[in-house]
């Protein structure tokens, strides 16, 4: 293998790890960057869209949890994942915007502390629920058949399709979202709110719905970031809180509220991370995040591409 | 006859009682001076208005056009016609001159979903006659307007609510931290504004400013009213003028 084709291989795998992250933070910058909402069950809808990706795509043998024990012991629809992949964006919408309107909008005028303990209180109740139902074995969502096996790409060789796949999904979704917000009114409307929804008020503009609709989307991604990246890893009960705190340092590293910066930091992380698992530090690939992101935020303590008013 | 009748309001930040039993009335086609020193409680009773909180109106009522708007969201205000040019102009700074005027045309957009269920009075001013109006904005229609000057930024500021459909134009310390050629010039503007028959109630610290454009002033301390007459019985006050203005 030649060092070109070593190094396109640890970005390339650098990018399909990141866009999970990317997915996630995508999401979560613009819930806080909009409704300045700290919104620590955004890990929960991970997990809530993997899980749903797994009964949705195959029926699952259930050994464990209560379930069972009710007599219940396969569990699922058998669809495929490309129903899940539909299906699961469409659930996770809604869900968002039930939460935006009993979870998150009773919270928006409290202190950050109350937002996260609701919020991280539900991620877990729900975690924990989960468990007891459906008990914590690891289970394994199975890639699509039509995404399963090598590809031969030029110079690099052979890799994983799926993995292909993520990053491709992952770049569609993240142009989808950039054009909503850099192109119609909608975006103009929720980019003048991230500067200052007190005056976008003031000029006559209603802005719950739009809310609304920031929340939904960005549950949807996250659901999408659940059923995407369930193939890659196994599928339990912990899942949503081991995503949530990386997916934070994206979006602060990134800089709140700034699409653009999610997907730079989270491309700078997941490269990272590889970096260090290919080179035999799999062991610090974790600590170096971390790392990266301190000394990122030390000299940069708006983040990336955040404006200075944001450390505000 | 009367567009805006505040009527004995009492605004409070928290348990703070910063407005204190104000009433004022602005009439229609006038330009009405709201006067003070800072602290006054000049910005609260504009915010309370405009229905921004805090401060929150506990009691006394603020009618615009015959209707309660009292304590109402802000968005219903604004699109029963009254528009704000705030302290500090606070323009979208990310957003070009012409997103920042097209985010005021949207409210005008009837069939714009996010609006849906909101009464709007009638239509404010056209791009094509805000360019006309503001030639300078014309000329950076594609500029951030954070990168703007700050009579810019300020003429940007009252484009912006004149987008909007505004039957009062309610500006608050428009001449603050501009140049004096500027100033005149910001001057200029509100009273072609106002000879186009927008009403128009003026908030300023500089009162020799304001008192030469307005037809009627009220003098404000400590959130009360302590004058109310017309400008050139102000400015024939010595007494007030000494002593609340510092003029």
């Amino acid at each position: 293998m030649s060092l070109l084709s070593q190094i396109l291989t640890i970005l390339l795998n650098g990018l399909q790890q990141g866009a999970i992250y990317v997915l996630l933070a995508v999401g979560l910058s613009i819930i806080l960057g909009t409704l300045k909402f700290v919104n620590f069950a955004h890990g929960a809808l991970y997990l809530l869209g993997a899980y749903l990706g797994l009964f949705i795509t195959t029926e699952v043998q259930l050994t464990n949890g209560m379930l069972p024990e009710w007599g219940i012991t396969t569990f699922g629809l058998g669809l495929g994942f490309l129903a899940a992949l539909l299906i699961v964006p469409l659930v996770t919408f809604v869900v968002g915007i039930v939460m935006e309107r009993f979870v998150a909008k009773p919270f928006y005028d409290r202190p950050d502390t109350d937002q996260i303990l609701v919020t991280f209180g539900l991620a877990v109740i729900f975690q924990e629920a989960l468990r007891a139902l459906i008990g914590g074995d690891s289970q394994s969502l199975p890639q699509p058949a039509w995404a399963s096996g090598p590809i031969a790409l030029p110079i690099i060789g052979n890799f994983p399709r799926w993995r292909l796949g993520v990053i491709v999904i992952t770049a569609l979704l993240v142009l989808f979202v950039y054009a909503l917000v850099e192109y119609t009114d909608f975006g103009l409307i929720v980019r003048a709110g991230t500067m200052d929804s007190e005056m976008v008020r003031l000029l006559g503009i209603r802005l719950d719905r739009p809310y609304l609709v920031v929340f939904g989307i960005g549950a949807a991604l996250a659901g999408i970031a659940g059923v995407v990246g369930g193939p890659l890893a196994n599928v339990n009960p912990n899942i949503g809180t081991e995503q949530l705190v990386p997916a934070f340092l994206t979006v602060v590293i990134g800089g709140v509220g700034k699409i653009e910066g999610a997907v730079l930091a989270g491309l700078l992380l997941g490269t990272l991370q590889v970096l260090l698992i290919q080179t035999g530090f799999a062991a610090w690939n974790r600590v170096g995040i971390y790392v990266l992101a301190a000394v990122i935020l030390l000299v940069r303590p708006q983040g990336l591409l955040g404006s200075e008013v944001d450390v505000e | 006859m009367t567009l805006l009748d505040v009527d004995g309001i009492d605004g409070y930040y928290g348990e703070s009682h910063i407005i204190q039993d104000v009433s004022m009335t602005v009439d229609e086609g006038e330009i009405t001076a709201l006067l003070g020193r800072n602290g006054a409680g000049k910005t609260s009773t504009l915010r309370c208005i405009s229905g921004a909180t805090p401060p929150e109106v506990r009691d006394g009522t603020i009618r615009f056009d015959g209707t309660d708007i009292t304590n109402q969201p802000p968005e219903d205000i604004a699109v029963r016609g009254i528009s704000l040019v705030p302290e500090e102009r606070r323009v979208f700074t990310d957003l070009t001159v012409a997103e920042n005027l097209h985010l005021a045309e949207t409210v005008r957009n009837k069939s714009n979903t996010w609006n849906r269920g909101l009464e709007f009075k009638d239509e404010g001013m056209s791009t094509d006659e805000i360019y006309e109006f503001f030639p300078r904005l014309d000329e950076r229609r594609e500029q951030k307007a954070g990168t703007l000057s700050g009579g810019e930024q300020q003429m940007l500021a009252i484009a912006r609510a004149l987008h909007q459909s505004t039957d009062l134009l309610m500006l608050d310390e428009p001449y603050e931290g501009l140049a004096p050629q500027i100033i005149e010039a910001v001057e200029n503007a509100i009273e072609r504004i106002s000879e186009n028959g927008t009403t128009v109630l003026l908030v300023e610290q500089n009162a020799v400013a304001a008192m030469k454009i307005a037809d009627r002033c009220y003098v404000l301390d400590r959130g009360e009213v302590v004058f109310e007459g017309a400008a050139d019985e102000l400015r024939a006050n010595d007494e007030i003028r000494d002593r609340y203005l510092g003029v």
